[in-house]
């Protein structure tokens, strides 16, 4: 192949072109809606939410299995789980059958600076359950912790086991000084005094230090890959309720989020048996419950060892584990995870049920 | 860091126009390795230099200070200005403020610092692109004209996998590690400090400052936790409050069953 000014103008001029109509089609797609699935709002306690979803399915009322109550991580919206119809978790979940429950944890203010890791455990976390229980009447309800929510219900439910009748954890961190863990390194040094003086911490520094771990593929390359594909409308609308997503970080609460890199990135304390919660020690070995445990195999930012962990920590027996081939964010809506997520949360829980 | 979201706010369009432009950059670099004079042999390992260059900028505009200098960026200090960052603090040197307080000299010593730091981190966004284009000019040293528009995509997709592979070697490393973790505790101090003097801006005023607030709040929580306490320990436990609940339907439940139906309780006229 010979190179020619004129090979190189026309490949310019082709992908010049692509670019301008994916602009065009973004353009259109600005408004796009999020978290459609119909919910109403049954608890409030602080910023934090507590949703009931509206059962799609007649039979959910009479459902065997015990209500799922749903724990987000703190530093991203829940709406990742209701995205949109064809990729949402929780409505794969609602066909189902099953009753399901979602916190949102809220925008935290200057109000909240002291809000810290016991409050959301303890206080919310534990409000929320105590709420489930109540108005289903039950004894337990099923627990499935996403992400940075799942430690919060590992913890939750080493605490109070006999309120946990199964846990589902999602991409959850167990073992924070795993080789691989990144944002582990960057973090072992921060002083976390300081960081609790500085205040709530604004949700774009979390993001821009989760796309700082891997810059030029976050920030540059999936914006080429679509403006240079040619996408249809509808796939040009999925990839701008994504970047709604990632962007749409609430602040942290500053003696939280200081409490979580102390504890757990600093000072792994989870696996090394030495956290406290309310003046309680979080003894993984009290979670006798059946778990699953379903991670990413190509997550950046909570690395499948970390994950895969759990198991050696817990004193379930009933343990079973799901390695899915994709990334962190893939888990909740690649097409690969979409229906294999949900579908193996509904049978691991019918199959106890 | 510079994000689509840099800043706060949603703006997708800015975002993706950004990089295209830095994708046309890029492509120009490509098209003028690869398109020699007449039809000479492509020079890639030209390409070299001039990749490296432009990652290098773009690693200095959009990581700055790393993700930590957000912070203090955020209380007025944009990244890259930490020259005139002292300035935001501590009154004007003038009359009694002349005076040289210790607040003012720790000061410049935190700014000095995020200087040096900087400086360190800047040593290493060299090192990254320049390794990231001579891994990528060794990979692509087999071409030998000037690619097709799919073609161009494949080689971008080859520059990103040399970018992040250049970048993890380096941000992987100890030093670098450490390097940020001391970023962020001295964008904390100097931000802690910039509250410190403005608390005693608000004082001067007799308003009440962030510390006092505090305090206050952390009564107010204090109680909170105690109420919450003294409830719990008043409340029965919820499997016991479950059951209770069950029984009580069962118990409803099974009346019209032995055809023992209440009677309506009648209210007492009054």
């Amino acid at each position: 192949m010979k190179a020619s000014a004129a090979d190189a103008g026309g490949s310019v001029a082709e992908l010049t072109l692509r670019v301008a109509e994916t602009l065009a089609r973004l353009h259109q797609a600005r408004d796009v809606q999020v978290g459609t699935t119909a919910k109403r709002a049954v608890l409030s306690v602080g910023k934090t939410t507590l949703y009931e979803y509206l059962p799609l399915t007649r039979g959910s009322a009479g459902c065997k299995v015990a209500p799922l109550l749903i724990c987000f991580a703190l530093v991203n919206r829940p709406y990742v789980l209701d995205l949109q119809p064809d990729r949402s978790l929780v409505r794969r979940l609602l066909e189902a059958g099953l009753s399901v429950y979602l916190i949102d944890w809220g925008t935290p203010d200057e109000s909240e600076r002291y809000t810290d890791l016991e409050d959301y455990i303890e206080g919310r976390l534990g409000a929320c359950v105590r709420h489930v229980l109540h108005s289903t009447a039950r004894e337990a309800l099923n627990l499935l912790g996403v992400c940075q929510g799942g430690v919060l219900s590992l913890c939750y439910a080493a605490l109070h086991p006999q309120q946990v009748a199964h846990l589902v954890t999602l991409t959850t961190p167990v073992d924070f000084h795993t080789p691989a863990n990144l944002l582990s390194r960057w973090v072992r040094g921060v002083d976390t005094d300081l960081m609790a003086a500085c205040g709530n911490v604004p949700g774009e520094v979390l993001n821009s230090l989760f796309l700082a771990l891997m810059p030029f593929r976050l920030t540059q390359e999936k914006y080429i890959r679509l403006l240079t594909g040619r996408p249809e409308q509808r796939a040009v609308e999925d990839f701008v309720r994504m970047e709604r997503w990632i962007f749409d970080s609430p602040p942290q609460a500053a003696a939280a989020l200081a409490q979580f890199v102390r504890w757990f990135y600093q000072e792994n304390a989870l696996v090394r048996g030495t956290l406290r919660i309310g003046g309680r020690r979080v003894d993984l070995r009290h979670i006798r419950q059946p778990l699953l445990n379903l991670y990413a195999l190509e997550d950046h930012i909570v690395p499948p060892d970390a994950c895969a962990a759990l198991k050696q920590h817990v004193g379930s027996r009933d343990y079973t584990a799901c390695a899915v081939p994709t990334g962190h964010i893939g888990m909740y809506v690649s097409r690969a995870a979409r229906e294999e997520i949900p579908r193996q949360i509904v049978s691991w829980l019918n199959a106890r049920a | 860091m510079e994000t689509a979201s840099g800043g706060g706010g949603f703006r997708p369009e800015e975002a993706y126009a950004a990089a295209a432009e830095r994708f046309f950059e890029l492509l120009k670099t490509f098209t003028r390795a690869g398109s020699g004079p007449g039809s000479a042999p492509h020079d890639w390992s030209s390409l070299a230099g001039p990749l490296a260059s432009q990652f290098e900028q773009w690693l200095r505009l959009s990581q700055s200070a790393g993700p930590w200098f957000t912070a203090a960026g955020a209380a007025g200090m944009p990244p890259g200005s930490t020259g005139s960052a002292a300035g935001s603090f501590g009154p004007l040197p003038f009359g009694p403020a002349a005076v040289q307080h210790p607040e003012a000299q720790r000061v410049w010593e935190l700014v000095a610092r995020l200087t040096q730091l900087q400086a360190q981190l800047a040593a290493h966004w060299s090192e990254i692109a320049r390794s990231a284009a001579q891994r990528f000019v060794a990979r692509v040293g087999s071409l030998s004209a000037v690619p097709s528009a799919e073609q161009t995509l494949k080689l971008y997709e080859q520059w990103v996998s040399c970018a992040e592979e250049a970048y993890a070697a380096t941000a992987r490393r100890d030093d670098f590690a450490r390097l940020q973790s001391e970023l962020a505790n001295v964008s904390a101090a100097l931000l802690v400090e910039q509250r410190r003097h403005a608390e005693s801006l608000v004082r001067a005023f007799g308003l009440p400052t962030r510390t006092e607030v505090d305090a206050l709040y952390a009564h107010i929580k204090d109680l909170s936790r105690r109420l919450a306490q003294f409830e719990a320990g008043a409340r029965p436990p919820p499997a016991r409050r479950a059951a209770a609940s069950r029984a009580a339907g069962k118990s409803a439940r099974s009346k019209p069953a032995r055809g023992k139906r209440a009677k309506p309780k009648r209210r007492p006229r009054t």
